[in-house]
């Protein structure tokens, strides 16, 4: 059972101060924290309740603590960790991967595609488990068995959003689960910009694969560019709305363009993995769909024109290519080639 | 001077023999009725002495006793008026002869003398029927429909003055001629044949493995896609009914007084569309005079409930029972009824509250929150119900305008049949009719996999995010159309085909 002395009992305490700004004076006001307060009964408290979890706060000045973070600005004076902690200061390239809560088809095919990629190499994907992009990164890296880190903006007793709950669970089991706040300090629109210092200190790099004028990801952007790290972006199409903030980030940046996961593989000192799965004859009946699907996203009647085969034939066909990952789904019935990256 | 005579009463879809004695005393001219007689048989007073005068009869100036055997248990209905006149006309020595005796009464009195129609003519006719009773007096509204009960022999009369010359010269009246059952369908009622349904080739293959399999069915898709078109369809191509069946129907539309007079007999599938502000009890059946609701009503048929998650979830929820033993139990403090619910549920709903999620050509409008919401009006253990989920896309334009006509719904009935011989083959003597109602057992034993097929279904359990709770659906599902093909075991096809129509628990709308 972790064990926190006086210095760290005060990080705590320090960490339920709502201001930022206070939080980071009053640290650096005095020369040991311990020497903030007199009474540790609302820490206490609060480490009791991380017990009962089977959390544990990591703070300034601990062992534990990555160096990364010190380098920022702010750092936080406590990190709430449920999960495999070693994530914090393993070696390993770590990538925030952020973008829109309301990503399009595109962005959701792109981040999928990235990071599976990306996993597979052995990159860690950081990110902040918010809806849209966020999750589907996450995700997409605990499918390939990656590790992941999870930067919340709330205490790390809440799920926000809800929906996320099993995503969750999920990254507490098999990777990391952080944040600064104390436990059962609700989600509120100031500590989202917050969470995202952290998510860009814990990172060496940062993509965005897609991300709207105003999104907060060009929070994140800017300070990966200020701390001096990497930024990655993804180009997307002119006239959606989700992906112009990217553009204009471009416009700006134009060495952060990325159109490949090699890009990033590259920056990294790394290489691409070949996908485990094993290659796969494609039959002649396979091939005329993929033929088809050349074209663009297609209507299951569409392709039924295209290829000699009944109702049933032909959707049994679709299903299976599915499986093997040959093409993908989408909603109103229609199918298209899998993206290949 | 005491009469007896004999008519029937229900419980749920049977009935039982209720004994009319009429006991004439001296004393001050009145008329009581016990043997817990509700309200519509105590007014039985005015009706019965009003029709016997105006029938050119003589009402006894006694005070008349009725009783109604057996005492202890609740009669309702206006159908006891008949039993009660014969019974009075009986007592006060004016039918020459026992001749009444022999006869079950049932019908309405008109103050005019006249016979009124009655529910439930035929379950009471049955039930009677099979207790040994086999001469009837009915009212000639209800002709129709007693004309289908074979062994019997039934009186259909206008009037009470006719009922009294039969009773007293049995030649001026002849029975019923007995009809022989002549299968309908619903295409004649509704005008709908799937070959008018243009494109949405997937869904049709859908609801031809649904009807093969009894599958219970659930249409997702934006609204205009046709859901409602084709979920009218569905009993074109179940099975005709048989006679069996069309009596069973008939008897609960009898006794909700659903039934066409004219013709007698329920014919075709029923499909019955409950509006989503349906209560429970008018859903599930009961209220304080019990009537079976609407899961009952479309017992062998099709319950069509559009735009599903509109309902209150109370309601949703009663429909567990129904869907998992094919009857409904309604209890009350003084009795419990059932009534058979066996039906196919077809739903539709839309992906999300505006409609338009997913749609290539209209932006969604809702919030993640309302959609979270919105789909989750449909509990897991009702989903778990539900066998397919197909999603339904808009028409095309062009297929709108497409002269092609399609494949008719009697074509397609035709491979129904013969999936459904299969499966009662298979499961003759268990019980079980259709794969959707396969036990655990069943599904291992029928539903048995290669490795192949295994490998499959494990590989799309990971890529495509399937639930724990699909995995026996989609058993069924592939069993179902390995028999559509008269294929022994499942193949690969099969199980992929089966996969498709899993979509709900896809999350698909994550």
């Amino acid at each position: 059972m972790t064990r926190y002395d006086a210095d760290a009992l005060a990080c705590i305490r320090l960490s339920c101060e709502t201001s930022l700004k206070k939080r980071c004076a009053l640290y650096d006001s005095v020369e040991r924290p311990s020497q903030l307060y007199d009474d540790y009964a609302q820490a206490e408290q609060i480490v009791q309740r991380l017990r009962e979890m089977d959390a544990v706060a990591i703070c300034r000045g601990d062992g534990a603590y990555p160096d990364a973070l010190y380098a920022s600005d702010c750092p936080p004076v406590a990190l709430y960790c449920r999960g495999d902690i070693s994530l914090l200061r393993d070696r390993r390239y770590k990538l925030a991967v952020v973008g829109t809560r309301r990503p399009t088809r595109y962005g959701k095919d792109v981040t999928t595609a990235f990071v599976r990629e990306l996993t597979r190499a052995g990159v860690a994907i950081v990110s902040g488990m918010a809806r849209g992009v966020d999750a589907y990164a996450h995700r997409a890296c605990l499918e390939e068995s990656g590790k992941t880190i999870a930067v919340v903006a709330t205490g790390v007793d809440l799920v926000y959003p809800s929906e996320n709950l099993e995503l969750a669970q999920r990254i507490i089991r098999e990777g990391l689960l952080v944040s600064e706040y104390p436990p059962g300090t609700p989600p509120m629109a100031f500590r989202f910009p917050e969470r995202n210092r952290i998510v860009s200190a814990l990172s060496d790099a940062t993509m965005i694969p897609e991300a709207g004028e105003r999104s907060g990801s060009m929070i994140t952007a800017n300070l990966t560019i200020e701390q001096g790290k990497e930024l990655f972006v993804i180009p997307g199409s002119v006239l959606s709305p989700q992906s112009a903030g990217c553009n204009r980030k471009l416009k700006e940046l134009q060495g952060s363009l990325t159109t490949s996961p090699d890009d990033i593989l590259h920056a990294a000192g790394m290489d691409r993995r070949k996908a485990q799965t094993a290659a796969r004859q494609i039959t002649i009946e396979q091939q005329a769909v993929l033929d088809a699907l050349q074209e663009g996203e297609m209507h299951f009647s569409q392709i039924l024109d295209r290829v000699q085969s009944s109702v049933a034939e032909l959707s049994a066909l679709l299903t299976q290519m599915e499986i093997y990952g040959l093409i993908c789904k989408l909603s109103g019935n229609c199918y298209a080639c899998a993206p290949q990256l | 001077m005491l009469a007896k005579t004999r008519s029937y009463a229900l419980n749920g879809v049977d009935g039982y023999a209720v004994g009319v004695e009429v006991d004439l005393n001296a004393g001050l001219p009145s008329y009581d009725t016990v043997g817990l007689a509700d309200t519509s048989v105590k007014e039985s007073r005015e009706r019965v002495r009003s029709a016997i005068k105006n029938s050119l009869l003589r009402y006894p100036l006694h005070k008349i006793v009725i009783n109604l055997a057996p005492a202890d248990s609740k009669k309702e209905g206006s159908h006891f008026d008949l039993a009660i006149a014969v019974a009075i006309l009986a007592a006060s020595e004016q039918l020459e002869g026992r001749a009444y005796q022999d006869y079950v009464f049932l019908g309405e009195l008109s103050l005019d003398g006249s016979l009124h129609h009655v529910n439930g003519i035929m379950p009471l006719l049955i039930a009677a029927m099979q207790s040994g009773y086999t001469k009837f007096v009915v009212p000639s509204a209800n002709a129709a429909e007693a004309a289908y009960v074979a062994g019997t022999q039934v009186y259909a009369l206008d009037n009470l003055r006719q009922v009294y010359e039969l009773l007293s010269d049995g030649e001026t009246h002849a029975p019923l001629e007995t009809k022989t059952f002549v299968a309908g369908r619903t295409e004649d009622k509704y005008h709908v044949d799937f070959a008018e349904v243009k494109g949405q080739y997937l869904a049709k293959r859908a609801l031809e493995i649904a009807v093969a399999g009894g599958h219970n069915v659930l249409m997702i898709g934006p609204p205009g896609a046709g859901k409602t078109m084709m979920a009218k369809c569905v009993p074109t191509i179940m099975p005709d009914m048989t006679f069996e069946e069309a009596i069973e129907v008939t008897k609960i539309h009898s006794i909700a007084g659903v039934l066409d007079p004219t013709v007698g007999i329920v014919a075709s599938r029923p499909f019955r569309t409950p509006h989503h502000t349906v209560t429970i009890p008018a859903l599930m059946g009961g209220g304080t005079k019990a009537k079976p609701g609407e899961v009952s009503l479309a017992h062998n048929g099709v319950l069509f409930l559009d735009e599903m998650p509109e309902y209150q979830r109370r309601t949703l929820e009663t429909m567990r029972q129904p869907l998992e033993d094919g009857a409904v139990t309604v209890s009350r403090a003084k009795q419990t009824l059932e009534y058979p619910a066996k039906f196919m549920l077809v739903a539709s709903m839309n992906p999300c509250p505006c409609g338009n999620l997913g749609s290539s050509t209209q932006q969604c409008k809702c919030s993640a929150a309302e959609i979270h919401r919105y789909l989750a009006k449909l509990s897991g253990p009702l989903l778990d119900r539900i066998d397919l989920q197909i999603e339904v896309d808009g028409v095309a334009y062009e297929d709108l305008r497409s002269a092609e006509r399609a494949e008719s719904s009697a074509s397609i009935r035709e491979r129904v049949n013969r999936a459904r011989e299969i499966q009662r083959q298979r499961y003759r003597g268990t019980g079980v009719y259709t794969n959707a109602a396969m036990t655990n057992a069943q599904v291992q034993r029928y539903c048995a996999l290669d490795d192949a097929c295994e490998e499959i279904l494990r590989g799309a359990f990971r890529k495509l995010n399937l639930t724990a709770r699909a995995s026996t659906r989609i058993l069924k599902v592939a069993r179902t159309i390995a028999d559509l093909e008269n294929r022994e075991s499942i193949g690969i096809s099969h199980i992929t085909e089966a996969i498709q129509y899993r979509s709900l628990d896809r999350k698909y709308w994550e």
